[in-house]
C-alpha cells in the first residue's frame, strides 16, 4: 500500500511541476504582458517602466523560477488589475465556487441517481429509453444557453429568483442548476450500466428469490454496489465543474473563482490567471489522488495492478 | 418519476421564499447599480474605467468644478484662483471642510497629492492627466500654487476632472495601495463597503460641505455591483434587482422604455468615433496613401443612415477630429464629405482602383458599428477584413504600423478641450500614424499658447487640414443609454458621469 | 450492417439528422435564399414567419444588421461541422498516437503517456482555452487549433486500453514473429482493430468541441464575426432576447440539434460496433 502511495504521490508532484510550468508558459505565448498592463495612452517610458517594474525584462526561466518559488512560499504577489494581493482575493472567492460545485454535484447526483436506478430496473421498456432520451436531450443542451432560459423564465417571467449575485441562498438556485444538469447524463448512464450488472449478480438474486422486498434489494445491496465507481467519477466531475463554472459564475455574476477568472482574462491580469489555473489543477490533482488512495484501499487488486 | 417532483416542489419552495424578499430600493432608501467592469483600484488616479471616473465624482472632490449645464467653472474645494503667469497658478482654499475619516482640508492635502501624482515615480494610470504638474507649494495654511511643466492653458479643465485632492496625512501614511483598500475623500459619498471584482457600496456623506456646487446628497445608499454580461444587467433592471444601467444598446433602450417599470434617458457622451487611416510608410497596403482613396472612403459611408439606424438618438455626425463642445473645436468651414457612392467609386477609378481593393479593419468594440461600415465599403468595391480584438491589442498592432484602417473612439477622459484628444492623433505621438510635421507644428502652438484666441485659430487650421487631406473620417458622437426604475430620478450628462449625488426618489 | 443500421433506432433518427444538417451546410451556398454576410439597415430584427409581422421574404427573420438568419444558420453549421471535425481530426491523431504507442509498446512509454494524460486531465480546459484565445486573438484557425492540442485526453486514454487488448491476441503476435515492422503492425493489424472505439470517441469529442466552441464564443473569445457561428450568434443576440427571443431561441436549437444527433449516433454506434469508450 504505501509503495502505491508513494508511486502515485510522486506522480502527483510531477504532475503540479508540469502544470506549473504550463500556467506560467501558457501566459507569455502573447509576447509582451506590459502593453496589456500599460492601458490606454501609454507612452514608451511608460511601458519602459512597466517592465522593469514587473521585471518583464529579465530572461523567461529566471522568470519562471522566481515566480515558481515564491508562489511555493505563499508569495501569490499582486493582482495586476486590482492592485491587490492576489492571494488573499483568489481564496476569498474560493469558497463561493467551492459551494457551487458541491451543489451542483449535489444536483447532479440528485438527477442521476433516481433516473439511473429507474433505468435499470426497467432496463428495456419506456421508462428506460425515457432517460436515455433526457441523458442524451441534457447534454445536447449548452450550459450558457439554458442558463439564459433559466433567467428567462425564473427571473423575468415568474420574478422568483434573483438573476445575479451571490448574497442568498437563492442566488444560487439557477447557477446550480444550469451547472449540475450537464453533469447529471454521464453519473446516469454510469450507475444504470452498475446497477444492471449488480441486479445481475447471483447474491441479489438470491435475495430476491428470499421474498426480500424489491426496493429494499435495491437500496441496500445493489445500489451500494453500483455507486462504487460513482465516487471515483465525482471526484474528476467535480474538477470539470470546478472548471467549468467560469461560463455560469459569469452569467450569473457569482462572486466566486470563476468570476474571478473570466476577469483576470479579459483584464489579461496575469498573476491572477495564473494562479487560478494552477490552483483549480493542482486542486484536480489532490481530488484524483484522494479518490485513487480510496479506491485502492476499498479495492486491494487495483493497488496490485498499479504497482 | 418522484426525484423529479421533489426537486420541482423543492424548487417552487426556494422560489416563494425569494419572490417574498423584498426588494431593496425606494423603501430602504438604497439605489442599485450594475455596470459591466470593474475598476482595477478605486483611487482615482490608478484606473482607467469609466467605473472609476464615476466613484471618483461621487465619492471625491476637486478644486474647480465644472457645472455640466453652462460648462462654467465653479469653485469647489477651492474658494477662488487666479492666473499668476503663463505657468503659476493660485488659488485660495475653502475652510472647514473634512475628509470622510475626519482629517481636516487644506494646503497640505492639496500640495501633497500634486506632487505625490504628478511624479513619474509613482506611476499614475493616465499620465496625461498630471504629467503637466510641475510642482504644488504652500503658501498658508488655505493658500496653495500650482506651476506647470509648459504653458499648459488645460489645467483648469483637468483640475475640475480627473485631479481629485487626497487627505494628505492618510494618502502619506497608506499610499495608493490603502487608499484603494479603504477609500477616503471628501466627496457627497463615502465608500462603506469595497468588496474588489464584486461590489462597491456608498454611503451619504452627511457632513458635506454647504457651499460645494455639486451639493448634498438625497438617496441614503449606493450599491454598485459589477455584472459583466450585458443580457444579465438588463434581466436585473427588467426584474426590479436593480435601480439603473448604463451603456444599454440602442435596439434594447428602444425596447425597455415600452416597459411599464422602466424609464430610459438618453444623452450624447464626449466620445468620439472615427476611421483612422495609416499613412505612413512601410504600411501593409499602400492604396491608403493616396488621398483620394481615403477621400473615396469618406464618400462611401452613409454616416446619417447608420447613426439614425444603428448608433442611435442623441448621436451626432461630426465633421472635425474632436468632440463639438472641447475647447478649440470646430467644423466651421471644414471639407465635407457626403454620402456619395458614386463619386467614391470614381475616386477610387482616379487613383487606380476601378475594381477596389482588399483591405482590413481594425476595432475593438461597437462592433455592430464596423460591421455596418464594412458593409458600406463593399458597396464601392473595397472589400475590408474584420480584425477585432481588445484595445491595447488593437493600438499594439497600430503603433507597429500594422493597421490599416481601424475603427477608433476616444473619450477624451472627459476633458473638455482639445488638447485632451488630436495631439494624441496628430502630435508625433505614439498613435499618430499620419505624421503630417505642418499639423504638428499647429498643435503645438494650440497647446502652448496662453491666449484663447490664438489657441483657437491654431488648433482650426490644424483641424481643416486634417479633414482637407482626409487622415481619418470623423464618424459620429456615441450616444448613452441609461435605463432605471420610474421611481428614480435621473439625467444623462455627455461626459458619461453618473452623478448619484443629484439623484433622488420620486 | 445497413439493415442492423436501420433497426437501431437511435442511429437512424441520429444519423438522418446529421445527414440534414450535412446537407444544409455543404449546400449552403445553394440552399441558403440569402448572403449570410449581406446587410439591409432598413430590414433589421424581422421576425420570423410564425408571428405576426413575420413573412415569407425572410422566413427566420433577420438579425439586428438585417442579415437573413435562415441563410446565417445554414452557414453557421458549416462553422460548427468544420469545427467539430477539425477538432476531432487534431485530437484524434495526437491521442491516437500516445494511445497506440502507450498500448502497444508499456513500460516507459505508458509511464510518460500516462503522465501526459493526467497532466492534461488536471488543467481546466475552458479556462485554459479562454486564456489562450484572450492572448492570441481569437480566430477560427486559433480555436480549432486550442481545442485540438487540448482535447486528445479520451482518445489517449481509450485508445490505450484498446491496443492493449488487441496486443495480446494471437494475430499480433503472428505478424511480430514474421517479422513485420513494428509501424507496419501498428498501422496495418492494430489500428483497423480498434477503429470502432476510434470512431465513438471522435463522434464524442466532435460534439463537445462545438460546445466548447460556442461556449468560447458566447463569452466573446471564440471566432470572430462576422462569421456566422451558432455560438456567437447566441452571444450577438444575448441582449435581445427578452424582447426578440426567437434570436437566441433559433441559433440555441440548431446546436442543440446538432449535438443531439452526433450524440444519438454516437450511441448508436457504440451499440451497434460494441466499443466501449463511453466515459460521460
Amino acid at each position: 500500500m504505501s509503495a502505491f502511495i508513494a508511486k502515485r504521490l510522486g506522480l502527483a508532484f510531477l504532475v503540479a511541476v508540469a502544470v506549473s510550468l504550463i500556467a506560467f508558459f501558457l501566459l507569455r505565448i502573447s509576447g509582451d504582458p506590459a502593453l496589456a498592463i500599460a492601458g490606454e495612452g501609454a507612452s514608451q517610458a511608460d511601458l519602459d517602466l512597466i517592465r522593469r517594474t514587473y521585471g518583464f525584462d529579465r530572461p523567461l526561466p529566471i522568470q519562471y523560477l522566481d515566480w515558481l518559488w515564491r508562489t511555493v512560499r505563499g508569495d501569490f504577489g499582486d493582482s495586476i488589475y486590482f492592485k491587490t494581493a492576489a492571494g488573499p482575493l483568489i481564496f476569498s472567492k474560493l469558497q463561493t465556487t467551492l459551494v457551487l460545485g458541491f451543489a451542483a454535484l449535489l444536483c447532479a447526483l440528485l438527477i442521476s441517481i433516481p433516473l439511473g436506478v429507474l433505468a435499470a430496473i426497467y432496463k428495456d421498456s419506456w421508462i428506460d429509453r425515457l432517460c436515455l432520451g433526457l441523458a442524451v436531450v441534457g447534454q445536447a443542451l449548452p450550459n450558457f444557453f439554458f442558463a439564459l432560459l433559466l433567467i428567462m423564465v425564473f427571473s423575468i417571467t415568474l420574478g422568483w429568483l434573483p438573476v445575479s449575485g451571490s448574497e442568498t441562498w437563492q442566488h444560487f438556485v439557477m447557477p446550480t442548476l444550469a451547472l449540475g444538469y450537464y453533469a447529471a447524463p454521464a453519473f446516469m448512464r454510469l450507475i444504470r450500466a452498475g446497477m444492471i450488472e449488480v441486479l445481475e449478480a447471483d447474491y441479489i438474486r438470491t435475495a430476491r428469490a428470499y421474498g426480500l422486498p424489491a426496493w429494499r434489494v435495491i437500496l441496500r445491496h445493489a445500489l451500494r454496489n453500483a455507486i462504487i465507481p460513482v465516487v471515483a467519477l465525482t471526484a474528476v466531475q467535480l474538477g470539470f465543474l470546478l472548471g467549468g463554472s467560469v461560463v455560469i459564475e459569469t452569467i450569473f455574476a457569482l462572486d466566486g473563482l470563476g468570476y474571478l477568472a473570466y476577469q483576470s482574462i479579459t483584464y489579461k491580469d496575469f498573476p491572477v490567471m495564473q494562479l487560478i489555473v494552477l490552483l483549480l489543477s493542482v486542486i484536480y490533482v489532490v481530488l484524483t489522488l484522494a479518490a485513487d488512495i480510496a479506491n485502492a484501499w476499498l479495492d486491494p487488486r487495483i493497488r496490485v495492478a498499479a504497482v | 418519476m418522484p426525484a423529479l417532483k421533489t426537486l420541482a416542489a423543492a424548487l417552487l419552495a426556494a422560489a416563494c421564499v425569494a419572490s417574498t424578499a423584498a426588494h431593496a430600493t425606494k423603501k430602504d432608501d438604497t439605489l442599485r447599480f450594475a455596470t459591466d467592469q470593474a475598476p482595477e483600484s478605486v483611487d482615482p488616479f490608478f484606473n482607467n474605467v469609466r467605473i472609476g471616473v464615476i466613484i471618483g465624482a461621487n465619492v471625491w472632490d476637486t478644486l474647480i468644478y465644472r457645472d455640466p449645464k453652462t460648462n462654467e467653472y465653479k469653485g469647489n474645494l477651492a474658494k477662488s484662483w487666479k492666473q499668476v503667469d503663463e505657468r503659476t497658478l493660485e488659488f485660495e482654499l475653502r475652510e472647514g471642510i473634512k475628509f470622510h475619516n475626519g482629517e481636516e482640508f487644506d494646503a497640505d492635502s492639496v500640495v501633497f497629492t500634486l506632487n505625490f501624482v504628478g511624479k513619474a515615480d509613482n506611476k499614475v494610470t493616465t499620465q496625461a492627466n498630471v504629467n503637466w504638474i510641475e510642482k504644488a507649494e504652500k503658501l498658508d495654511k488655505f493658500k496653495v500654487r500650482i506651476t506647470t511643466k509648459r504653458t499648459f492653458p488645460a489645467a483648469i479643465e483637468y483640475l475640475a476632472g480627473p485631479v481629485v485632492i487626497h487627505p494628505a496625512k492618510y494618502y502619506a501614511q497608506v499610499g495608493p495601495k490603502g487608499m484603494n483598500e479603504k477609500p477616503v475623500g471628501t466627496g457627497p459619498y463615502r465608500v462603506a463597503a469595497y468588496v474588489p471584482g464584486k461590489s462597491i457600496t456608498l454611503e451619504k456623506n452627511t457632513n458635506y460641505f454647504k457651499d460645494s456646487p455639486k451639493g448634498s446628497a438625497k438617496i441614503g445608499k449606493l450599491e454598485i455591483r459589477f455584472v459583466p454580461d450585458q443580457q444579465t444587467r438588463m434581466a436585473e433592471v427588467l426584474s426590479k434587482g436593480v435601480d439603473l444601467i448604463m451603456h444599454v444598446p440602442k435596439d434594447q433602450a428602444e425596447q425597455m422604455g415600452k416597459v411599464p417599470h422602466l424609464q430610459v434617458v438618453s444623452g450624447e457622451t464626449m466620445r468620439i468615433v472615427f476611421l483612422q487611416f495609416n499613412t505612413l510608410d512601410g504600411a501593409p497596403g499602400k492604396a491608403l496613401k493616396d488621398p483620394r482613396v481615403r477621400k473615396a472612403i469618406a464618400h462611401a459611408i452613409d454616416r446619417e443612415g447608420i447613426v439614425k439606424n444603428i448608433v442611435g438618438a442623441g448621436a451626432r455626425v461630426l465633421h472635425s477630429n474632436c468632440f463639438p463642445s472641447q475647447f478649440g473645436c470646430t467644423d466651421e468651414g471644414m471639407t465635407r464629405y457626403k454620402y456619395d457612392p458614386v463619386l467614391a467609386k470614381k475616386l477610387l477609378a482616379e487613383a487606380g482602383y476601378p475594381n477596389g481593393f482588399e483591405t482590413e479593419i481594425f476595432a475593438y468594440r461597437e462592433r455592430h458599428q464596423t460591421e455596418a461600415i464594412i458593409s458600406s465599403l463593399q458597396a464601392v468595391g473595397i472589400k475590408a477584413k474584420l480584425g477585432f480584438s481588445q484595445y491595447a491589442a488593437m493600438r499594439e498592432q497600430v503603433r507597429a504600423n500594422k493597421s490599416q484602417i481601424s475603427h477608433q473612439t476616444w473619450g477624451s477622459f472627459s476633458v473638455n478641450d482639445v488638447s485632451a484628444s488630436i495631439p494624441v492623433y496628430f502630435a508625433f505621438e505614439a498613435d499618430d500614424i499620419s505624421r503630417d510635421a505642418e499639423v504638428r507644428d499647429l498643435l503645438v502652438r494650440g497647446n502652448t499658447s496662453v491666449e484663447p484666441t490664438l489657441r483657437k485659430a491654431a488648433y482650426k487650421v490644424a483641424l481643416t487640414l486634417i479633414a482637407e487631406r482626409a487622415y481619418t473620417v470623423p464618424l459620429w458622437s456615441l450616444p448613452v443609454f441609461y435605463a432605471g426604475s420610474k421611481e428614480l430620478s435621473f439625467k444623462a450628462y455627455p461626459d458619461e458621469i453618473v452623478r448619484f449625488w443629484e439623484m433622488s426618489w420620486k | 450492417m445497413l439493415q442492423r443500421c436501420l433497426h437501431n433506432k437511435a442511429f437512424a433518427i441520429g444519423a438522418s439528422l446529421l445527414l440534414l444538417i450535412v446537407i444544409c451546410a455543404v449546400f449552403a451556398p445553394w440552399l441558403a435564399p440569402y448572403d449570410p454576410y449581406a446587410q439591409n439597415l432598413e430590414l433589421r430584427s424581422v421576425p420570423p414567419f410564425w408571428t405576426e409581422q413575420g413573412g415569407w421574404a425572410h422566413p427566420l427573420g433577420t438579425d439586428q444588421l438585417g442579415r437573413d438568419y435562415l441563410s446565417r444558420l445554414m452557414y453557421g453549421a458549416r462553422i460548427s461541422l468544420l469545427i467539430g471535425v477539425s477538432v476531432a481530426l487534431i485530437s484524434g491523431l495526437i491521442g491516437t498516437t500516445m494511445g497506440l504507442l502507450a498500448g502497444y509498446f508499456g513500460g516507459k512509454i505508458d509511464l510518460l503517456v500516462t503522465f501526459l494524460v493526467t497532466t492534461r486531465l488536471s488543467l481546466p480546459v475552458i479556462l485554459v482555452a479562454l486564456a489562450t484565445v484572450a492572448l492570441v486573438g481569437g480566430s477560427l484557425t486559433v480555436v480549432i487549433l486550442v481545442l485540438g492540442l487540448l482535447k486528445w485526453d479520451r482518445f489517449a486514454v481509450v485508445m490505450r486500453s484498446a491496443t492493449q487488448q488487441v496486443r495480446a491476441l494471437d494475430y499480433i503476435t503472428a505478424a511480430q514473429a514474421a517479422g513485420a515492422s513494428t509501424p507496419r503492425i501498428l498501422l496495418g493489424e492494430v489500428l483497423p482493430n480498434v477503429m470502432p472505439h476510434l470512431i465513438v470517441v471522435a463522434t464524442l469529442e466532435a460534439a463537445s468541441a462545438i460546445l466548447l466552441e460556442a461556449a468560447l464564443s458566447f463569452l466573446g473569445l471564440g471566432v470572430q464575426p462576422p462569421l456566422p457561428s451558432w455560438g456567437l450568434m447566441i452571444s450577438e443576440a444575448k441582449a435581445d432576447m427578452f424582447f426578440a427571443f426567437w434570436l437566441i431561441a433559433l441559433p440555441g436549437g440548431a446546436l442543440a440539434t446538432l449535438i443531439f444527433a452526433i450524440n444519438l449516433a454516437g450511441d448508436g454506434l457504440h451499440d451497434l460496433l460494441g466499443a466501449e469508450g463511453r466515459v460521460g
